[in-house]
């Protein structure tokens, strides 16, 4: 029989204590995670900070972010003052103190001058990247959402788009390595003996030959395009097809063409939502070391890209430092000692500085076009 | 107790806009009560007060008067929600059973209310299902997919599920709206079977159902409760002019 | 009525589309750039065959030179030498492991006084060094210079009695003698402290006394070790044989491809002069086939020798063995010696069954592709640098990968589908707000800083994590590296916990809020509709987010590259779990280990783009079972 009394609870509900203790776990495990991230990113700021801040005016230390990566010699002269000075400099006060002697010389590559290289080569690699995956990216999206019927070839599509996504990017570097570096078409006068395939022109001695364009800039963004490719066009896509289809309907029903549809009544509306995306498409660029190992990145260089070149074009050729590679050499390849320190965490806390930056400011933007966008 | 629900000067809102106004009436055990109106009237909002399932949206709050149910006020410090949502079920208008077996559906309620021994759960859904008139059609198949049933069945077993615990008080928000007039007949006659045992309170937007099966009604509208009285007065004889514009058409 | 066709007939209707029009172009080439997505992903796929389907018939040589040079043979005596040695590791580990357990108090105090002293010798050593270099010390130069070279030294030394690490086993008297000690000396000492070589005296008197109850077991040790002198040296003086025979047949490849490669570049030339020039080339690169059959007649005149040798190594073992202690006292000593005691039967069988395989051995047999393949796919090891022989073998790699995505999974499922039901079921709005950025920020974070951070804070925490005696009973503790496979699970954990857990949540959050509302109506408390009815309900697409959690991890590179050790070997599992705190390699480590130093074109190469097919296929294989559940869930 039904007690009415029953509905008061009397005392805690039955199992409360279960309750609140599966609760505290999760809760104590989500909080974990946080206070893991936050202790290990706090040590990278904590001594990376001394590298790239300093008390004065302007709070930026720009020599690091302006110099050239150099060698750093760290010696005591004849009174024991320790001495840490990178490649250029050192090579200065020897010249300057000729015939000094000096003591317990040793030597740390990557360690000395700044990280200006690394951070110019990311950042041409970037653009380079971008602007290929946004042209091709963009165009197949709009192929995919506005003029795409079911049919085998968008099926075909579809399923690539899926598997690029899915590829390691080691692989990928591997992919780079044997296309575009070892198999792309150059055309030059003499091509190299182990050409995939010449075809010669009828111009005098020149010829089309597929023998890759080496180690370069060229190779290192096409190969990172390559591997973004997949989510450019997905999120394209969903910004194409955010735009309400009122808007498609309302064009075509006067007269207007597909691609006149397109032009000015899609793409301006979906803008903001690529240019969104493609920022975090940046942020993955950027990060990235595997693919640009052995396509684009060098350890050590002593000019900027476009130092030195015969002609403004060359830079496509060239070879460039990256900040991902440079965090890779600091790490695996020089003993750790106070004096690297500097150099390896603050390269560290610049690059995740760079990151955070790029990827709050796509957070932020995107909820900015959420409240934005109501149609 | 003969009343089995007392709604005392009940106002609500969700956040700052408000949804109920001074809203009184008594339901009696045993019976049906339907409440009719126009969309956006508060009867679903009303309805929804009675088991606190409202809580669920945040904004959602009492601003004055309460609701007893018998005779104990649910929305005091101490209620027991969960023994609450035990003694008054509920059937939503979209028939939503889980991604279970149509066993484990019915036995949902029973599980979480601490029972475990299997016969007495074979029992409790043998019960539940033949009750919602249900038993003959799934008796064979209880373990599989109850996503492999009509909607129609869907709907009864949904009722199976919320009458499988044994509550007093049965609420029905629209059951019948996403039913074909077939499975809306059965489940107008499982409502009368079904008020032998329990108190139900029905809300329903189609008044030739509401006349068909209650036994008292209420005409809401804009949130305030226009009339209430015995289903044949207001559909015959209602005092309310509103209630008669609405009964013969002139708007909603 | 003016005609609705002004045209004349040919140019059709005014509604009608003229040919190939603009549009229609347009439309052409942005179906061009939809196909470009198919044609990267074949071009991926025909170059990754390209490199690395030549690998076969490459191995598939090596295989065949490896027999019919004779290392085949030999390696059948060297294995059961390398068996030996390990056997006498063990042996030698479980010996010292016991002596230094029983004395390790003394050890651990004579290793942290020890390393007070490094520390401090560190320190203060340049300047000292300086100082003693100094002409005025010794001839009374400059004084002034050695006055400031000595402020130096004294505030370095000042400043470095502050910074030495603790020394927990040590007595507060203790340690404050040795401070005092290094205080007070000159500046010109460089002999060890008394108290440091007073507790290294301790501590080598307390070995000798604890080492002779176990002076049987040393000579058992010894005698064992000696019993293999025999099979070494002969295995020695066949191993010089073989290598020349080897190197000869190399040669003798690599100018039958030169040969070939200038014969087609004449077939090519245009010039007959220049094609003549060829030819003449080619004829001079024709070596004479190397004499193989003679090396290997006076190889297999060696066998009664090698069965020789075998047989009384059993002998002796067979003598040798019953006289080891039946246990230990300490438990990693007594691990050792299990695992030595379990490793003897099978080292006898090996030796016994070895004279039958030596005398059965031809060169003659037949090496097909199959063998390559069954090499490759089996293998247990991976070597290369050619001293004796390259053995590309995918199983130390696999192991690898898979033992660290072990660890990350174990760690990562539980925290993101902790996470993610927390989040998504029970946490209050501002509470989303906070964990969701951060959790979306971890996710962002490049793989190349997280393997920075392994390498340098995290493995050495752990390590030191591990010395702690309390901690002492883990297995694998205290840990040897620290950069193995533990410390790079834990790193990909964090990693992939972004991975699942946005997944889940997004799982989650797509089950219709009608079943949370519906079990809520029927009195669940918010516990029991989360475990219920919500996870259930969202199965399938939590699945798909472990899955893709799975394929972020096996195809992760840079993080496994700095962080797991890099060496290619099977891990140890006679440490059992503690086989999981020992370095290892990976099979994406590999190709960015190694492909920036193998030659183009040559079989190590093609090699790392077999593998690289291997990480495409299984990770897309991974992916594509995801994808089924995320799809199969949308009912």
């Amino acid at each position: 029989m039904f007690n009415p009394e029953n509905l008061i609870r009397k005392g805690l509900p039955k199992g409360y204590f279960k309750d609140m203790f599966v609760r505290g776990l999760l809760g104590g495990i989500t909080y974990l995670m946080v206070l893991i991230a936050v202790l290990l990113f706090g040590k990278i700021i904590i001594d990376g900070a001394p590298a790239i801040f300093t008390s004065k005016f302007p709070f930026v230390d720009i020599e690091f972010l302006t110099a050239k990566n150099e060698t750093l010699h760290v010696f005591d002269d004849a009174k024991g003052a320790r001495h840490q000075l990178p490649a250029s400099k050192y090579n200065e006060y020897i010249t300057a103190h000729a015939g000094q002697q000096i003591y317990n010389e040793q030597t740390f590559s990557y360690s000395g001058g700044g990280i200006a290289g690394p951070i110019v080569g990311t950042a041409l690699l970037t653009c380079g990247s971008i602007i290929l995956a946004l042209f091709f990216g963009v165009c197949a999206a709009i192929y995919l959402a506005e003029y795409a019927k079911q049919s085998p070839f968008i099926h075909a599509v579809r399923l690539a788009i899926l598997n690029l996504a899915g590829i390691p990017s080691i692989v990928f570097g591997l992919f780079g390595f044997s296309v575009f570096v070892l198999a792309a078409p150059v055309i030059t006068a003499t091509p190299v003996d182990r050409s995939l395939l010449v075809i010669p022109f009828f111009i005098e001695g020149w010829a089309l030959s597929f023998q890759g364009w080496n180690s370069s800039l060229m190779a290192g963004c096409a190969t990172l395009a390559c591997m973004i490719l997949p989510v450019v066009i997905t999120a394209s896509e969903e910004s194409l097809r955010a735009v309400p289809q009122g808007f498609r309907d309302a064009s075509l029903a006067m007269g207007g063409t597909r691609w006149q549809t397109i032009r000015k009544c899609v793409l301006p509306y979906s803008l903001p939502g690529i240019l969104t995306s493609s920022l975090l498409a940046i942020t993955r660029v950027a990060g990235e070391t595997a693919p640009i190992m052995f396509t684009a990145a060098v350890a050590a260089k002593d000019d900027f890209p476009w130092e030195g070149l015969a002609n403004p074009f060359d830079i496509l050729s060239s070879q460039v430092q990256a900040l991902p590679y440079h965090i890779y050499t600091l790490a695996a390849r020089i003993p750790s000692s106070e004096y690297t320190q500097r150099a390896q965490f603050g390269s560290v806390l610049v690059f995740l500085i760079l990151v955070a930056v790029l990827s709050f400011g796509s957070m932020l933007l995107r909820a900015k076009m959420r409240k934005k966008l109501k149609w | 107790m003969s009343t089995a629900i007392q709604i005392q000067n009940l106002s609500f809102a969700y956040g700052s806009k408000p949804a109920l106004h001074d809203v009184s009436l008594d339901m009696p055990a045993r019976k049906v009560t339907a409440f009719i109106g126009p969309s956006g009237c508060g009867k679903s909002t009303l309805i929804r007060c009675i088991n606190r399932i409202n809580d669920r949206i945040s904004t959602a709050h009492v601003t004055a008067g309460t609701i007893k149910v018998h005779g104990i006020d649910i929305y005091r410090e101490d209620i027991n929600i969960q023994e609450l949502r035990r003694r008054v079920g509920m059937v939503f208008q979209k028939y939503n059973p889980f991604a279970k077996s149509i066993y484990e559906n019915v036995a949902y309620g029973l599980r979480i209310g601490g029972m475990t021994n299997r016969s007495d759960l074979d029992d409790a859904v043998e019960k539940a299902l033949r009750n919602a008139a249900l038993w003959d059609e799934v008796g064979d198949r209880l373990h599989t997919s109850a996503f492999g049933l009509s909607g129609g069945q869907q709907q009864r077993l949904c009722i199976a599920r919320a009458i499988a615990t044994e509550p007093e008080i049965l609420l029905m928000d629209e059951p019948c709206a996403a039913l074909d007039p077939l499975a809306t007949l059965r489940i107008e006659e499982l409502i009368s079977e079904l008020k032998k045992k329990f108190t139900i309170v029905i809300v329903t937007h189609n008044m030739a159902q509401a006349a068909r099966c209650s036994d008292q009604t209420a005409f809401m509208y804009l949130g305030k409760l226009v009339e209430v009285g015995p289903t044949m007065k207001i559909f015959e004889n209602p005092s309310d002019p509103q209630t008669e514009a609405y009964i013969t058409g002139s708007f909603g | 009525m003016v005609s609705p066709n002004p045209q004349s007939e040919s140019s059709g209707h005014r509604f009608q589309r003229r040919g190939f029009s603009f549009e229609r172009a347009i439309r052409f080439f942005f179906a061009s750039n939809a196909g470009l997505t198919i044609f990267i992903l074949l071009l991926i796929i025909v170059f990754l065959l390209r490199e690395g389907l030549g690998f076969f018939p490459g191995y598939r040589r090596e295989l065949e030179v490896y027999r019919i040079a004779g290392l085949e043979f030999v390696d059948i005596s060297r294995k059961n030498l390398s068996a030996h040695e390990q056997v006498t590791s063990l042996l030698n580990r479980a010996y010292q492991a016991e002596i230094n357990g029983k004395c390790c108090n003394e050890l651990r105090r004579s290793q942290e006084a020890s390393a007070l002293y490094s520390t401090f010798s560190d320190q203060v050593g340049p300047t000292r060094d300086l100082i003693l270099n100094n002409p005025a010390a010794t001839t009374g130069g400059d004084a002034g210079m050695l006055a400031v070279l000595r402020t130096n030294y004294e505030a370095q030394r000042a400043k470095a009695l502050t910074n030495l690490p603790p020394a927990p086993h040590l007595s507060v008297a203790e340690r404050q003698e040795l401070i005092d000690s290094l205080r007070n000396r000159p500046a010109e000492a460089t002999e060890e402290p008394p108290i440091v070589a007073k507790l290294n005296a301790e501590f080598a008197a307390a070995r000798q006394s604890h080492a002779e109850p176990l002076q049987k077991f040393r000579e058992t040790i010894d005698n064992f070790e000696s019993a293999g002198m025999d099979l070494g040296s002969i295995v020695m003086e066949m191993t010089e044989s073989v290598t020349a025979t080897k190197e000869a047949l190399q040669t003798a490849d690599i100018l039958e491809k030169d040969r070939k490669t200038l014969l087609a570049a004449a077939a090519n030339a245009k010039d007959p002069i220049e094609r003549e020039k060829l030819i003449a080339d080619a004829k001079a690169a024709l070596a004479e086939k190397p004499d193989v059959e003679g090396p290997m007649a006076t190889l297999m005149e060696k066998k009664p020798d090698c069965v020789k040798v075998h047989e009384q190594l059993v002998t002796s073992v067979g003598e040798i063995f019953p006289n080891l202690p039946g246990s230990l006292t300490q438990a990693n000593a007594s691990r050792y010696l299990k695992a030595a005691t379990a490793a003897w039967p099978v080292l006898i069988s090996d030796l016994k069954a070895t004279p039958a395989k030596i005398s059965s051995w031809t060169h003659t047999e037949p090496v097909p592709l199959s063998a390559a393949f069954i090499s490759f796919l089996t293998g247990r090891s991976w070597v290369t640098g050619g001293e004796w022989q390259d053995f590309y073998g995918i199983i130390p790699l696999a192991v690898g990968s898979l033992m660290i995505a072990i660890v990350a999974l174990t760690i990562a499922i539980p925290v993101g589908i902790g996470a993610a039901i927390y989040v998504n079921q029970f946490a209050a709005p501002r509470e989303q707000a906070l964990v969701k950025p951060v959790i979306e920020f971890i996710q962002a974070i490049p793989s190349v800083v997280l393997g920075f951070l392994g390498i340098m804070v995290f493995g050495t925490i752990l390590r030191e994590i591990s010395t702690f005696d309390s901690l002492s009973w883990v297995p694998g503790f205290p840990i040897d590296e620290r950069l193995n496979i533990f410390t790079a699970g834990c790193l990909l954990a964090l990693m992939s916990v972004p991975t699942i857990f946005s997944l889940a949540e997004d799982a989650l959050n797509n089950v219709p809020s009608a079943y949370a509302e519906a079990s809520e109506a029927l009195g669940a408390s918010r516990l029991q509709t989360a475990f219920r009815v919500m996870v259930p309900a969202a199965f399938s697409g939590i699945l798909a987010a472990v899955l893709l959690g799975l394929g972020r991890v096996i195809g992760e590179t840079m993080v496994v590259l700095l962080v797991a050790g890099n060496r290619i070997k099977i891990p140890d599992f006679s440490e059992g779990i503690g086989a999981f705190f020992q370095p290892s390699h990976t099979l994406t480590g590999i190709i960015a280990q190694e492909l920036g130093e193998v030659p183009l074109g040559s079989v190590h190469y093609r090699a790392l783009f077999v593998i690289g097919i291997t990480l495409f296929v299984v990770v897309l294989g991974i992916n594509a079972t995801a994808h089924h559940f995320l799809t199969r869930k949308k009912k």
